[in-house]
């Protein structure tokens, strides 16, 4: 029969692993614990042993490979093995060498109860045991909760747990959205101007209130006259008593023998005034009494407290330096105008992020540091020799960093339209986590609503991201004139543990020397 | 759209006031979309107006007439009455009293109701004939629609339910006079569950299956104790048998019937061809999807070969923003399944995160004794790979059975051997239909034998029989012998 082996969850919070190396062929034989490949993950490189003793069937991932955990990597023929369907259980175990469980003695049902956690080896795959909320909080955190290894009883998938994964488990996807949770803050964040316009809604809220409540203070001059002794004819007098006016306080128009005089029509427009100041009390009181027009609670949770958990946890852990700069941009503007025309005649949308993705990748290579990770647990700063970058998109759904691999490898062209793509899928949900992940460095556009600065947070455990402004018209000193330019605001933040300021301004000046003279990229 | 009239928008059209889509209409109230129902018939559907609630009232009040007058055992001597018309009356009340609950439920949650049929004019719009001649039409544009036009009851040959003396089971229900004599064609839950009420109400009643059992859906040690019962109540079971035609005859009509296979036909009921007297005939052998008023076509929704509209996961059909709900989108018919999938229909309109990802739907046969399922059963449990540990706890060892005078049937379970997860569970016996919510929360959440085993149940009473099945298949059941 045939066995396959799945990328086991080599350890806590590790969502995939690179391949490194494979140690067999297909076709060799293998014998049980036999390592048979290297695999790589944020935390360390651990050797995969053979499950088995068989034959390596096929190989299904290639060297270099991003796997994510769960994937089957590679098949083994195994003789006279009767069929049985390989499990994460096994695997895991396999992965971290310990023996496979003895057969328990039958018919002992206390033994069989203190392994029934081992047991779940047993449990046809495609079925997972959870409770209803937990499978809801799974699709809400956008979690494949067959994926999620559970730790309830008897491998029970928990809330807990779906936690962990959507946490942990997908690390880079997690931070991904946090970092664009934070270009959103200042970038072009739907959340972001949505969370504007009910700021708006309940400032315009409390101004009305306030307007009525001034309304009834000192609106129409309502003030009382409060005279100890009024004129007026009976008549007069009469009106005041039926709209329960008190004479003395009807303001006077005219004077009679020196007294103050009251008139009809000045009791009847006191008593109108005083009524609508009273009516415009009851209903700021009124509005006062709703709280929800003061102030409205919602839930912080799902894919928004996993941004708030990823930013939190960017912040305090890797220690932000910003450093600001701003570039003339004319000859991108013109290139960018000319390549546009070009990649729109292959049906190519054209816009200035991959110029900027190719500078940044460009200055990436002189300074390896920027596109970097810290491997905290083994006290090691990994240094990456790909060059995926993140590119911070906001969503319906929150912010998103949909990564496109390799940038260093592809042409302008491919690199718009796999971007294109993927921040359509981003916008559209239909992203797949995998998309999200890997990425080395990222960059964040603020420029669309506006503002020209910020402080992007680090896309964890990534060590450096760029929010760019918009490019516009700035005045600009030449030859001690002030003219107009096209310029970029460029704010760089990185994480101060590895990268010094000195670095950051460095890395900044040749992005800048790249975005200032775009033809530097056909060197590289 | 018709020239001159105006067409009215709305977020949500739910076709079909059942119970998928009355629900569908209220959650997506609820969730503050805009919402128009339109409803042909009646608020309620055939589940409360014709089906689930106007069966169950009358099998309540057959088994009432039933009961007091065969307790003789328990001391108690009684010859009840039956009027009929006055226990049609009765389940009318409770119908009436459902279903303007819908609507007001309805019109609460700002649901826009709209009498008459709708069809598809494109892909967003419907024409909604109103009612009755001269009544008119309009035509309703929608950003999303819920299809819920629910099921039908299946015509067979030479039975025409528009012949007075044919009735399908909603006819049934609303009789006025007792028949002395009656056929029953089907043996499936329709037709067990009222060929009960007629023999308890003093009916003779035979029931001819062209299967070869009763109930063929269930196991048959689930459907044997409610053929016993049957049987003893003298209802006159022919299987291998189809119903060809009826004729009227002096006294009545007279139904007759062919063997499927004759051999067999021959051995059992002495002929190929059978006749039997009978005041009336019910023809219950099955429903069909309602999808044929719908000009489907318009909206490019596909049906399957059995003219179901097939759903994913979220209940979209293959026009992603047109959902199907209940039993236009297939089996099993049930009215809870139905409002379940038009709960997460809403909900996803809504752009909630919801899915029809359950694991299990429990079904309920009204008969005498009861059945109740959820879940696997042991055989399907193999077939899907587990390794199944089963218990069983029969009634008669259960005090409480005893004491109502009702102790025939079992509890079932059917676990997971290594994990101990509840897969299933069978139910047959007193209140069978309510015990089967325990087990259906327990695969839900995922809980063992011993979850349920160890939770303690009130004592006396028959959902002991639940923890009592689970600790037989754990090995440590204390009032039935271990398996």
């Amino acid at each position: 029969m045939v066995r396959e082996f799945k990328l086991p969850d080599v350890g806590e919070g590790v969502s995939e692993g690179e391949i490194v190396r494979w140690l067999v062929d297909e076709g060799d034989a293998v014998t049980e614990d036999q390592p048979v490949a290297e695999v790589e993950t944020d935390k360390a490189v651990v050797e995969v042993p053979a499950p088995v003793d068989g034959t390596v069937r096929e190989i299904l991932a290639d060297e270099g490979e991003m796997v994510p955990v769960g994937n089957v990597i590679i098949t083994f023929d195994v003789e006279g093995e009767p069929v049985e369907e390989e499990t994460e259980g096994e695997a895991a175990r396999a992965a971290s060498g310990e023996p496979e469980a003895e057969a328990e003695p039958a018919g002992d049902k206390g033994a069989e109860t203190a392994v029934a956690a081992d047991e779940e080896t047993a449990t046809p795959e495609g079925r997972v045991f959870a409770a209803p909320s937990a499978r809801r909080l799974a699709r809400e955190l956008g979690v494949d909760i067959g994926a999620v290894d559970g730790s309830g009883p008897s491998g029970r998938v928990t809330e807990h747990d779906v936690r962990a994964a959507a946490e942990g488990g997908s690390e880079p996807a997690a931070a991904t959205e946090a970092s664009g949770a934070d270009a959103g803050g200042s970038a072009a964040g739907s959340k972001g101007a949505e969370g504007a316009q009910s700021g708006d809604g309940a400032a315009g809220g409390a101004g009305a209130t306030a307007e009525a409540s001034g309304a009834a203070a000192g609106g129409r001059q309502v003030e009382s006259a409060d005279r100890d002794r009024t004129l007026a004819a009976p008549a007069t007098r009469r009106i005041a008593e039926e709209e329960g006016v008190d004479l003395n306080a009807v303001p006077a128009t005219e004077e009679r023998d020196g007294e103050p005089f009251v008139t009809p029509e000045a009791v009847r427009e006191y008593a109108q005034a005083q009524q609508e100041a009273q009516a415009a009390d009851t209903e700021a009181l009124a509005k006062r009494a709703e709280p929800a027009e003061r102030e409205e609670r919602e839930p912080y949770r799902g894919i928004r407290k996993t941004i708030g958990d990823a930013m939190e946890r960017s912040k305090f852990t890797a220690p932000h330096i910003t450093h600001h700069d701003q570039v003339v941009v004319t000859d991108l503007v013109e290139t960018r105008g000319r390549l546009k025309e070009k990649a729109e005649d292959r049906g190519i949308k054209l816009t200035y992020m991959p110029l900027i993705m190719k500078a940044v990748t460009a200055a990436l290579k002189e300074f390896p540091v920027v596109n970097a990770s810290l491997d905290e647990e083994n006290e090691e700063i990994v240094k990456k020799n790909y060059y995926n970058v993140g590119v911070a998109t906001a969503t319906d759904a929150g912010l998103m960093v949909p990564v496109v691999d390799d940038v260093d490898e592809k042409g302008l062209l491919q690199i718009a339209s796999e971007m294109n793509e993927l921040v359509q899928k981003a916008r559209d949900r239909s992203i797949a986590r995998e998309e999200m992940q890997g990425g080395t460095f990222t960059v964040t556009n603020i420029g669309g609503i506006g503002g020209e600065y910020a402080t992007p947070i680090i896309n964890h455990p990534e060590v450096a991201i760029l929010a760019l402004g918009a490019i516009k018209q700035r005045p600009v000193v030449e030859d001690g004139e002030v003219v107009a330019r096209h310029t970029l605001p460029l704010s760089l933040s990185a994480d101060h543990r590895i990268v010094d300021g000195a670095d950051a301004a460095r890395f900044t000046n040749r992005v800048k020397e790249y975005l200032k003279n775009p033809e530097l990229l056909l060197l590289e | 759209m018709v020239v001159g009239d105006i067409a009215t928008g709305t977020d949500v059209l739910v076709i079909g006031a059942g119970p998928g889509g009355y629900v569908a209409a209220i959650r997506a109230g609820q969730l503050d979309l805009d919402v128009t129902l339109v409803e042909k018939d009646a608020y309620g559907g055939t589940c409360l107006n014709y089906g689930c609630i106007p069966s169950k009232a009358m099998i309540t009040a057959a088994d009432v007439a039933h009961e007091a007058g065969n307790a003789e055992e328990m001391g108690i001597h009684a010859d009840p009455a039956v009027d009929l018309s006055a226990m049609v009356d009765w389940k009318d009340g409770v119908v009436d009293q459902l279903t303007g609950g819908v609507e007001k439920l309805n019109k609460a949650n700002g649901v826009n109701l709209i009498e008459g049929r709708a069809e598809f004019a494109d892909e967003n719009s419907v024409r909604v004939a109103h009612g009755g001649e001269g009544q008119g039409s309009e035509t309703i544009e929608f950003e999303h629609a819920i299809i819920a036009t629910g099921s039908t009851p299946i015509e067979i040959p030479g039975f025409s339910f528009d012949d007075e003396p044919v009735l399908d089971s909603r006819q049934a229900l609303a009789l006025d006079e007792l028949p002395e004599r009656m056929v029953v064609v089907g043996a499936g839950y329709i037709g067990m569950e009222l060929s009960t009420v007629f023999a308890k109400l003093g009916t003779e009643v035979t029931v001819v299956e062209m299967l070869d059992s009763a109930l063929p859906g269930y196991e048959s040690d689930l459907a044997r104790p409610v053929k016993k019962r049957a049987e003893e109540l003298g209802i006159d079971f022919h299987f291998g048998q189809t119903a060809t035609g009826w004729e009227e005859t002096d006294d009545g009509i007279r139904v007759s019937t062919e063997a499927v296979e004759e051999e067999a036909a021959a051995e059992a009921d002495g002929g190929a061809t059978a006749e039997f007297d009978a005041d009336k005939v019910m023809v219950a052998v099955g429903r069909r999807p309602v999808t044929d008023t719908l000009n489907l076509e318009a909206a490019g929704v596909e049906t399957n070969d059995d003219g179901f509209i097939e759903t994913d996961d979220r209940a979209r059909t293959n026009k992603s923003h047109v959902y199907a709900v209940g039993d236009v989108a297939g089996e099993p018919m049930l009215a809870h399944k139905g409002s379940k999938e038009g709960q997460v229909a809403a909900e996803v309109i809504a752009g909630e995160p919801a899915a029809l990802d359950y694991q299990a739907v429990p079904a309920a046969v009204f008969t005498d004794p009861e059945i109740a399922t959820v879940g696997l059963t042991e055989e399907e449990a193999e077939e899907e790979g587990f390794d199944p540990a089963v218990g069983e706890f029969p009634f008669r060892a259960s005090g409480r059975a005893l004491t109502t005078g009702d102790s025939e049937g079992f509890v079932r379970v059917v676990a997971d051997e290594g994990s101990g997860f509840l897969l299933g569970a069978q139910i047959v016996g007193p209140e069978a239909s309510e015990l089967i919510a325990e087990l259906g929360l327990a695969i839900e959440m995922g809980a063992t034998l011993e979850d349920v085993a160890a939770t303690i149940h009130t004592h006396p009473t028959l959902a002991e029989a639940v923890m009592e099945a689970c600790e037989n298949a754990l090995g440590h059941a204390i009032h039935t012998l271990n398996r």
